[in-house]
């Protein structure tokens, strides 16, 4: 489902992102820790094609990034579904039209889109506040409806970036049941996370640990740490 | 095709979303297509003004000579009415007689006794103010020359050095102009209409990371961009039109005088036109290919 190699990302002369390589299969679940900086967010951001590739390759639910052409990233994204820390969620429409946006987007018609919403609102607990405008929930619910929007289409790989940094430590393991779920059901999912609980509420994850944009930790042989003197090559310029 | 109209309607009720930034808009291309409206509507008066012809003619009229006056009286309370008239003066025979008797030095210069072989006369003065004074001219010449009872009719030609210089060179200032203004009117709207699109940038990614396509993302905000054009270039020439009603009769009074003019229907369309396609360009616009 995921197969990354060799990947790096610069910035001008900053490299977030060094020599990191990894496979995980079709229902994997992986979490992605490091300190801020170390390169979690630039990874997602790669996978779901909001960066051009620049180095390395990358093969993921099927797409190679090195060769997907702008017009070939809508198709990667009905596949691909990404949950922000910061939401990105339209506060002028009501948590309902922002979680079915994903729905409308595919063509699927109101009835079936309105089933789907509910089921998966119910399963957020958020089944109430449906025809709330999106802007006037609480950081939690947003988040909630964020993820929502995320998993309504059964997307193959759900990638999450600090999805509970804006919770409270009971509604963080509430939303990581609910990915644990999600993936029960063969969705493939990568999380970013610096929380050391919700690595311990799925042990059987996958891991990688980042810093400094290498991967200097990983517990299944599928992941390759970064090799430190291919990274100081990078140094050196693109 | 569901799609399609329900992203049509989509655009158009999207305006409500950001009713702020949506009024701002439309006020800032309303202003834009107004002004430039009001322009157009001085260029229009002053190339009307300036086509007029301003110059001084006049016409004599001679009737048959016997022609019973009571046949010629009517005639000249007619000729009176027509417009551009400035000056009117009329002979009868008797009165011509009088006239030439005293110019060559009184009464007793003329023979007494016997017919008067002089016709009723009119000399007529017109400063017409016609675009096209060579029709104006052919027009009165017929007038005049189908009266009952009339032999002949002269005139002078109409002096309007002016007015002939500018037909000349009006095609090479007006629709320069035109065009001038069309693309300052394009630059504000398009600058207008995408800061108002500005908004919904963020709406515009989370479509794309949602998976929609350029044409779903683009279909509402091409609506939206054009209503807001249609929207704003219609009020515009509305609040034009108001102007031209209640501004235009002061413009008709001494010492102006002038007949205020509205600009011309393919003008007006361009003031509708331009704002719309800016609309759609800006909407067009806003969503950029990668990302």
């Amino acid at each position: 489902m995921l197969d990354i190699r060799h990947l790096s990302h610069n910035y001008g002369s900053h490299w977030a992102l060094k020599d990191c390589s990894f496979t995980l299969e079709k229902g994997g679940f992986l979490f992605l820790s490091g300190p801020s900086g170390a390169g979690k967010t630039t990874l997602l951001r790669l996978l779901h094609g909001a960066l051009p590739l620049q180095r390395g390759q990358a093969q993921v639910a099927g797409f190679d990034l090195a060769r997907l052409r702008s017009r070939d990233l809508p198709a990667l994204r009905r596949h691909v579904s990404v949950v922000f820390q910061d939401f990105r969620i339209l506060p002028a429409r009501t948590a309902f039209a922002n979680i079915a946006l994903p729905l409308e987007v595919r063509g699927l018609d109101a009835r079936a889109s309105g089933r789907r919403v509910r089921a998966v609102a119910r399963a957020l607990g958020l089944e109430h506040r449906l025809d709330t405008p999106a802007g006037e929930l609480s950081g939690g619910e947003q988040q909630r409806v964020a993820v929502a929007r995320a998993i309504v289409v059964n997307p193959q790989v759900l990638l999450a970036d600090e999805p509970t940094g804006n919770l409270d430590p009971d509604l963080s393991l509430r939303l990581m049941d609910v990915f644990m779920q999600f993936n029960a059901y063969g969705t493939t999912v990568v999380l970013a996370t610096h929380n050391p609980e919700l690595i311990r509420r799925n042990p059987a994850a996958r891991l990688i640990h980042l810093d400094d944009g290498m991967i200097t930790h990983a517990n299944w042989p599928g992941a390759r740490l970064s090799c430190r003197a291919d990274a100081c090559d990078l140094l050196e310029g693109p | 095709m569901r799609t399609v109209l329900r992203l049509i309607a989509r655009g158009v009720g999207d305006m409500a979303l950001h009713p702020l930034a949506h009024t701002l808009g439309l006020a800032a291309v309303t202003l834009a297509v107004f002004l430039g409206g009001v322009f157009l509507m001085a260029l229009t008066t002053v190339d009307a003004e300036f086509r007029v012809s301003r110059g001084e003619t006049v016409w004599q009229v001679y009737w048959r000579p016997g022609t019973p006056l009571e046949q010629v009286r009517p005639q000249w309370d007619e000729v009176r009415r027509m417009p551009w008239l400035t000056r009117a003066e009329t002979w009868t025979p008797d009165d011509a007689l009088a006239a030439l008797a005293k110019r060559l030095g009184g009464a007793d210069a003329l023979p007494s006794g016997g017919v008067n072989p002089l016709p009723p006369t009119a000399l007529l003065v017109f400063s017409p103010r016609e675009v096209d004074a060579g029709r104006w001219a052919r027009e009165t010449q017929s007038f005049l020359k189908n009266l009952p009872g009339v032999e002949r009719v002269t005139s002078t030609p109409l002096k309007d050095e002016f007015g002939r210089m500018w037909r000349g060179v009006s095609a090479f200032v007006v629709w320069p102009s035109v065009a001038f203004l069309t693309l300052v009117l394009a630059l504000v709207s398009a600058s207008s209409v995408r800061l108002t699109l500005e908004h919904r940038r963020d709406e515009i990614e989370i479509l794309k990371l949602v998976g929609a396509r350029n044409w779903y993302i683009r279909l509402p905000l091409l609506v939206g961009g054009a209503m807001l054009g249609l929207v704003g270039g219609g009020a515009a020439l509305a609040l034009l039109h108001l102007v031209y009603r209640f501004v235009g009769p002061f413009f008709a009074v001494p010492p102006l005088l002038m007949e205020l003019h509205f600009p011309p229907p393919e003008q007006a369309v361009l003031l509708v036109a331009v704002p719309v396609l800016m609309g759609l360009t800006g909407g067009w616009m806003a969503v950029r290919d990668r990302n």
